[in-house]
């Protein structure tokens, strides 16, 4: 009897361990039943909203990238900035630098993210809603290979989602990235939408005119300003009526976001916290943009603008007519309301440097994203503030060096002076005392002057100082380590260090 | 194919049960007797009694008593700890006294080994045994903790603040995208996670398999070293009640000269002077009250950051053991506390553990028994803000601001805008913040032995090991003054742990003349799941301690699975006691690895030679004992994710959509369908010499370990897009090392005394990485910009890389006339505030081009010490005992961030108070260089000017005992009291050391991987002064 129980036991634990050794996976879907029905790929394509969303793109190294590139911004606080965002700041860097690694790290997983779209996207059952997911993943790879390209020259261009490890890429030529990403573009304006055909529930996502308006951009960076002209043409008379907004600042608040000035911009909502979530995968409930805690008078103020930069704006005592009022739209003074009004900054809520205003010494922060405009000085944190990439002021100010540079002085001076006499701005039209439109040379300084007042600190100059350099078009060199070297970022030495395709050999020059 | 092994299985099983009724069952007899100490005739409890060949036995009482059961024919073997193991053969004797031969090297007991016992004699392998004395004599939580400096090639790291498990590593590194823990196995489980759980008070002994053909047994998961660990057992000696208690202050050895408020205020202006940066504006109003309505201003505020953060922590230990038995049961239980304060704020480990471990004796054939373990415990961590040490935050807060505010919300204070620097308030983190981990831990096992026929046995074994941990993070509303929460967070985090084993296994031992043999078959599976449950949630007040109603509530789970199959055979085979024989293998199936290369063999093989043993050895009687061993076996490593070489759509992230969260979805990785085993190929030679009848014994090994077809989590370009890098086969790295052990062990009259010592080498070199250019780096915080390690071919694994530094720049002609380090093109523009000036760092151009750029850093060190050691020595006279442990490691190298902190700062923070040795037009003769804001030359740079010697020898244990004698107590107690011991003691007593941070002992921070020895501040190893008693009833 007894050994008939122990058989039985036996037999048990027997079973037990003959079971099979193959166990999938279930914390997820597997990839390759994966990206097969329209939910599915909308899906997929928030999962590459989300990396543009995240610390390495627009939450934080995006716009530190850009911003400490141009010659817009300044030290707030002595040694108070990182290291890397230094070196960035002053020309120092190299290709272990972190700021910039990581905005290269963001596009390409950004590109993986929509590669896998667009790939397996092409064989789900044909739908409008499938073509506006795709046309959004083209209008996303195009945004990264800009990025990409215009920043660091060459580099390795996929199409497709690389499904081995040697599957590397050499760097790939400027021309070549740049047919992908008009490739990608005009096939991204036929399947998105108009910006008014774009629900409540669809805010944030990418329409018709922000893919012209990127193209504008593109095609302006390629020095090819009649085709420039002719996207954003399309933006200027879209059915969406876009149109400048009265109260300039409304461009960068919580109440503002999607205003009618608004073309693309990403999303942040405050839930949750911020969590420095590195490329989107840290889980929900962290949405929270980290650019006020960084940039705002109450807060770390690492970076406050450059005194080039204030000094840029119009005012009585450089001979202006008038005080050119986006200066304190833009940058928030000790002495300036907060709160709603009904708080003023006091010198004491602010930490770091002075800057040097018309011979004072005082203390200018940037009031662009800053949550001040609606809290009072009680500590700092980050907020909802969207981050507006791309606004209809831009497009104006691309058709008037667009019109300029294909001689339409008229046309050039009208799109500026749209930007002036808006009623929040109200600023008198070109020629003005210090800017004068005669000639072509003059006009372009118009623009510059008017480019740089309007759109400061959203990631629009680095870019333009790039392409004026290139073409010549600088009255001076503004950034005043530049060497040779600096035109182009390096290859990040991570990447050259693990691709088989790449060696020191394939560094930019200088570094 | 695994049905098919299945069916095999099944078969065999049925023809043994059925076969074994035929076996002829022998004559017992009931032998008792005492044993005894050779030169003093003292009586020895304890003393292991085994029927030779089988795994019958029992243990002798207090008084040195047993009796035991036997066939009249057996051999008794008498073993225990510190004594000659004794074989008698039975004869139809019923009493047996024994005297046992002192062996203060231990060299002859009873080792357990994978799936048996073997005695150290018939050992081929590298195999180290601590005993449980040993390992009970440091009032540690862990049995990690406990080996420190006991055995030689096991290093063993303290890794943070009480309950953290150390970073243990036998015979050096490997695995670069992995911990290389060894294998933990208790009472024959092989269990999930560390060993916090475990009483050292309950350990009858461990023993550490070092090479592979030890280790083989354990094949696929035993890479990294095996170390078994073997719970007490039962006496049939009647009832025994034991209690140890002990209680401790610890505290801290050693703190920092920090700046006080005074000093604080010179350096900064000059920090400031020097790079032409505006003073604060709290300078201009240092007399102003620290808050409103205090009396204090901050010039009067000097704030001892060290002594509000580090305190007396009190430790305390209370162990009550009861045991006993007859001949047919016999039990063992415990009920343990545990709790120790960690000597920083806001850190605390506690533990109740009770145990119950019996055996039965059911007939002559069948045994059975079981080990219970049930423990609970709760660790609060050290609390990480901001990915900041405390003690960063503690060198980095400004001595002028008060620790405490009752203005603000939550009452404590941090620095402001006033003041141009933001470090948080450490005492506010560590007395708001919480982080504890609660856990429940059950470890069970119960077996059944089957004797079949003589020498042949089966026993069938049954383990469960179920773990319930519950992590709670709290995280309140404040306001310091600077920083805010606004919201109180709150994060829970559930993770149980079940993992079953069953084992069925074979044993056949038997004596053939000359021939001794041991042959064991076994097939064991294992199956573990780790669910994981975590919600996390937001509040508007600190009331709320559970997630109900919690604002932006985010709930997640997930199920990781492994299973595990194997099957098990080995041959221990022994000729004349001389000539020793052991091959082993074992296949198993991981479910971790991709279809098709799931099953790997792990054969190993070792010869022994007792040289002692043979005729030609005989006249020279000095030499006891001499033995040389060879080996040479293949271990595996499978302790990679469960689904490593899976790709799966991740749905952990979103987009903010229409203003709220759209749920996204991506996938990171490549997956890899070729992903197998790991295998390292070792071989170990060893020698064994026993001089003088053992009282000198001394042991060594050498060895080789190669770990090929190395697991990599392999560093994709970025390019490539994936987050995630790829697990794959491709690397190939080295250790290989020599060992050495030394005892002598003298007893003239009332004066014993032996002295052990060990130390272990080990190097270690990484030979492959996916390209040849690839590279590893890690270390980086955007604090300091640079990574500190590098891995790459032909270097020792995450090596510190950086620059050189060349002297201190004197004057402005020099630092033009010297290669460039950040200057301008146009020397117009010089302006030392902005650049490299007089009093920075001059680095050496390695490669003379003028030019200080990243081309001139190079490999700096290695925090892979040259060698570990131990020293113990212990000594009774009369009723005193005294033990002195010393520990250490030399030649390791530290990269002492602490130093970053204290004299490097670029930026403002309170630092130490060397930067008053700062360089200055009037103050030359110094290597600290010029203090200025921004740090435009980058003199903090990863460079080898924060390379630190990490060599140190501490006094790991010093104590002294007193035992009242057993006959005053027996007759002062009328019988009732057997035992009382009290003594006092102290650990980390004394630390010898050149290295200037906190604690040379620095372990990996946050356990990240390839940044051992980097000292970021982590905890340090406190000093421990205590008093306790041992009672035995």
């Amino acid at each position: 009897m007894k050994k008939y129980n122990i058989i039985i036991i036996l037999v048990f634990v027997c079973m037990n361990s003959c079971k099979d050794l193959d166990i999938l996976n279930p914390n997820g879907v597997p990839e390759s039943v994966y990206y097969k029905n329209e939910t599915e790929l909308t899906t997929a394509v928030n999962g590459a909203y989300a990396i543009l969303q995240g610390v390495q793109l627009v939450d934080r190294e995006y716009f530190f990238l850009h911003d400490l590139r141009s010659d817009e911004m300044s030290r707030g606080t002595g040694g108070g900035l990182e290291i890397p965002r230094g070196e960035v700041l002053d020309g120092t860097l190299n290709a272990t630098n972190y700021v910039m690694n990581q905005v290269w790290s963001g596009c390409y997983q950004l590109i993986h993210r929509v590669n896998a779209i667009i790939e397996k996207g092409a064989e789900v059952e044909h739908s409008d809603i499938r073509d506006m997911r795709l046309g959004e993943a083209r209008f996303l790879r195009a945004f990264a290979y800009f990025e990409l390209v215009s920043m660091w020259g060459e580099v390795p261009l996929y199409t497709e989602v690389n499904r081995f490890l040697d599957d590397t890429q050499p760097r790939t030529s400027e021309d070549e990235i740049y047919a992908a990403i008009i490739a990608d573009l005009n096939q991204a304006q036929m399947d998105l939408p108009y910006i008014k055909d774009i629900g409540d529930s669809d805010l944030g996502r990418a329409s018709k005119e922000a893919a012209q308006t990127l193209l504008g951009r593109v095609y302006m960076f390629m020095n090819d300003y009649a085709k420039a002209k002719t996207e954003l043409d399309k933006v200027i008379s879209s059915p969406s009526n876009l149109r400048l907004v009265d109260d300039f600042f409304s461009n960068f608040t919580e109440e503002g976001e999607f205003n009618d000035e608004s073309i693309f911009e990403v999303g942040f909502s405050e839930i949750g916290d911020n969590n420095w979530d590195n490329n989107g995968a840290n889980g929900l409930g962290n949405e929270r943009s980290v650019h006020s805690q960084e940039y705002s008078a109450v807060g770390w103020r690492n970076i406050i603008p450059s005194e080039k930069l204030l000094d840029e704006y119009e005012r009585s005592s450089k001979g202006d007519t008038k005080e050119d009022p986006r200066l304190h739209m833009s940058f928030l003074f000790v002495g300036d309301p907060i709160n709603n009004g009904t708080e003023t900054l006091k010198d004491s809520d602010v930490s770091g440097l002075t800057s040097t205003f018309d011979g004072e010494e005082i203390k200018i922060s940037w009031r662009k994203y800053s949550i001040l405009y609606k809290e009072g000085p009680n500590g700092y944190r980050n907020t909802g503030i969207n981050m507006r990439l791309m606004r209809f002021a831009e497009v104006v100010l691309m058709l008037a060096e667009c019109e300029n540079e294909l001689d339409n002085p008229i046309e050039a001076i009208n799109y500026l002076n749209m930007i002036r006499e808006r009623p929040g701005v109200n600023m008198p039209p070109y020629p003005t005392v210090n800017y004068p439109v005669g000639n072509k040379t003059e006009i372009l300084r118009a623009i510059q002057h008017e480019k740089m007042v309007e759109l400061s600190g959203e990631q629009i100059r680095n870019r333009d100082i790039l392409r004026w350099r290139k073409q010549g078009k600088l009255p001076s060199e503004p950034i005043s380590y530049f060497q040779a070297r600096h035109a182009l970022l390096p290859i990040p030495q991570t990447e050259i260090d693990n691709s088989d395709k790449l060696t020191n050999a394939d560094q930019n020059s200088g570094y | 194919m695994s049905k098919n092994y299945c069916l095999l299985r099944i078969a065999l099983l049925i023809i043994l049960v059925g076969v074994a009724p035929l076996v002829l069952r022998a004559q017992d007899l009931l032998v008792s007797g005492k044993v005894t100490e050779n030169d003093s005739g003292a009586s020895i409890p304890g003393v292991n009694i085994v029927v030779k060949g089988t795994g019958q036995g029992t243990v002798t009482n207090y008084e040195g008593n047993y009796s035991i059961n036997v066939p009249e024919n057996a051999i008794l073997v008498f073993s225990s700890v510190g004594y000659v193991t004794e074989e008698i053969q039975v004869n139809n004797q019923t009493k047996i006294d024994v005297s046992l031969v002192t062996d203060i090297t231990a060299l002859s007991e009873i080792v357990v080994v994978g799936y048996g016992t073997q005695k150290s004699e018939s050992i081929t392998g590298a195999i180290s045994s601590v005993s449980s004395k040993e390992i009970a004599a440091l009032p540690v939580p862990s049995i990690e903790s406990a080996l420190q400096g006991r055995v030689p090639g096991v290093s063993v790291v303290n890794n943070g603040s009480p309950g953290t498990a150390p970073i243990v590593r036998i015979r050096g590194i490997g695995s670069i995208s992995y911990a290389a823990n060894p294998l933990y196995v208790v009472d024959g489980i092989v269990v999930q996670g560390g060993l916090n759980n475990f009483d050292t008070k309950d350990i009858a002994s461990v023993d550490v398999l070092k090479d592979a053909s030890a280790a083989a047994i354990y094949g696929s998961r035993a890479a990294n070293g095996v170390i078994m660990i073997s719970t007490k057992k039962g006496s049939d000696s009647g009832l025994h009640v034991d209690l140890n208690s002990y209680v401790g202050v610890q505290q801290a050895w050693k703190k920092l000269d920090l700046l006080n408020t005074d000093q604080y205020l010179t350096y900064a202006k000059t920090l400031l002077d020097n790079a032409g940066t505006d003073y604060p504006d709290r300078f201009s109003n240092m007399n102003t009250p620290i808050y409103e309505g205090a009396d204090q201003t901050y010039a009067e505020t000097n704030t001892d950051w060290q002594d509000e953060m580090f305190r007396n922590a009190t430790i305390a230990q209370t162990h009550l053991s009861l045991s006993g038995g007859n001949d047919i049961s016999k039990f063992y239980s415990s009920l343990g506390y545990f709790t120790q304060e960690g000597i920083m704020l806001g850190t605390e480990y506690e533990r109740v553990n009770f145990r119950l471990n019996s055996d039965h004796k059911l007939s002559d054939r069948f045994t059975v028994g079981q080990n219970l373990l049930i423990a609970y415990d709760d660790r609060f961590n050290e609390m990480i803000s901001g990915g900041r040490t405390q003690i960063k935050h503690m060198l980095h807060s400004i001595p002028y601001i008060p620790v405490h505010d009752p203005t603000q919300d939550g009452g404590f204070r941090a620095s402001t805008a006033e003041d141009a620097s933001n470090a948080e308030n450490p005492v506010r983190i560590a007395t708001m913040d919480k982080s504890n981990t609660q856990s429940f831990r059950m470890l069970t096992n119960a077996y059944l032995d089957y004797k079949l026929f003589d020498g042949l046995s089966y026993r069938f074994n049954v383990g469960i090991d179920y773990g319930l941990a519950r992590q709670n993070i709290t995280l309140p509303i404040y306001s310091d003054g600077f920083r805010s929460r606004p919201q109180k967070q709150l994060q829970k985090t559930h993770t149980i742990t079940f993992s079953p084993t069953y084992t069925n296994q074979l044993t056949f031992d038997k004596s053939f003349g000359k021939n001794h043999i041991n042959v064991i078959a076994v097939v064991e599976s294992q199956n573990t799941t780790i669910d994981m449950l975590y919600g996390g949630g937001a509040f508007n007040s600190n009331a709320n301690q559970e997630l109900a109603g919690a604002l932006n509530a985010v709930t997640s789970s997930t199920r990781n699975a492994f299973r595990l199959i194997s099957y098990i055979g080995r041959v221990n085979y022994e000729f004349a006691g001389k000539y020793l024989l052991s091959a082993s293998i074992r296949r198993d199936g991981s479910s971790v690895f991709a279809p098709g290369k799931k099953w790997g063999n792990f054969p190993a093989a070792s010869v022994g030679w007792r040289i002692s043993e043979e005729p030609f050895m005989k006249n020279l009687e000095a030499v006891s004992e001499l033995k040389i061993r060879a080996s040479y076996g293949l271990v595996g490593f499978n302790g990679i994710g469960a689904y490593d070489w899976q790709v799966i759509i991740n749905s952990n992230t979103a987009a903010i959509i229409g203003g709220s969260e759209a749920t996204g979805s991506y996938f990171d990785k490549l997956g890899n369908t070729e992903l197998e085993w790991e295998t390292t190929k070792m071989w170990n030679a060893g020698l064994d010499l026993g001089l003088f009848d053992n009282s000198l014994t001394f042991s060594m090994e050498v060895y080789n370990r190669d770990v090929d077809n190395l697991i990599l989590q392999v560093p994709t370009p970025p390019s490539l897009g994936y987050a995630q890098s790829t697990t794959s086969n491709i690397g190939e790295m080295k250790n290989w090392g020599a060992e050495f052990q030394l005892g002598y062990g003298k007893a003239t009259g009332d004066f014993t005394y032996n002295i052990t010592g060990n130390i272990g080498f080990t190097r270690n070199e990484v030979v492959k990485l996916a390209t040849p250019s690839s590279t590893l780096t890690a270390g980086q915080i955007a604090d300091y910009g640079d990574n500190i390690t590098r891995t790459e071919e032909g270097h020792p694994i995450q090596s510190f890389y950086g620059y050189v530094v060349d002297g201190i720049f004197q004057s402005e002609d020099e630092v033009f006339s010297s290669p460039s380090q950040n200057l301008p093109d146009d020397l117009a523009d010089y302006d030392p505030s902005k650049y490299t000036g007089p009093g920075d760092i001059r680095f050496k151009d390695l490669n003379n081009d003028g030019l200080i750029n990243a081309d001139d850093q190079q490999y700096l060190g290695s925090y892979l010490p040259d060698f570990n050691y131990g020293l113990n020595f212990s000594a009774n006279y009369k009723n005193f005992d005294l033990t002195l442990f010393v520990q250490g490691v030399q030649g390791s190298e530290i990269y002492n961030l602490t130093k970053f902190y204290t004299q490097a700062t670029p930026r403002l923070f309170g630092a130490g108070v060397e930067v008053l040795d700062g360089w200055t037009p009037g103050h030359t003769n110094t290597d600290i260089p010029r203090m200025i804001d921004v740090d435009p030359n980058r003199n903090a740079r990863v460079s080898d000017r924060f390379i630190e010697d990490g060599s140190y020898l501490r006094i790991k244990n010093l104590s002294l005992g007193y035992n009242f004698s057993e006959n005053a107590l027996q007759s002062f107690t009328n019988g009732k009291m057997r035992k009382l011991r009290i003594y006092v003691s102290s650990q980390n007593l004394l630390t010898l050391t050149g290295y200037s941070g906190y604690d040379p002992e620095v372990g990996s921070w946050n356990n990240n991987l390839l940044t051992g020895g980097i000292d970021y501040g982590q905890f340090p190893s406190a000093r421990t002064f205590m008093a306790g008693l041992q009672l035995g009833f």
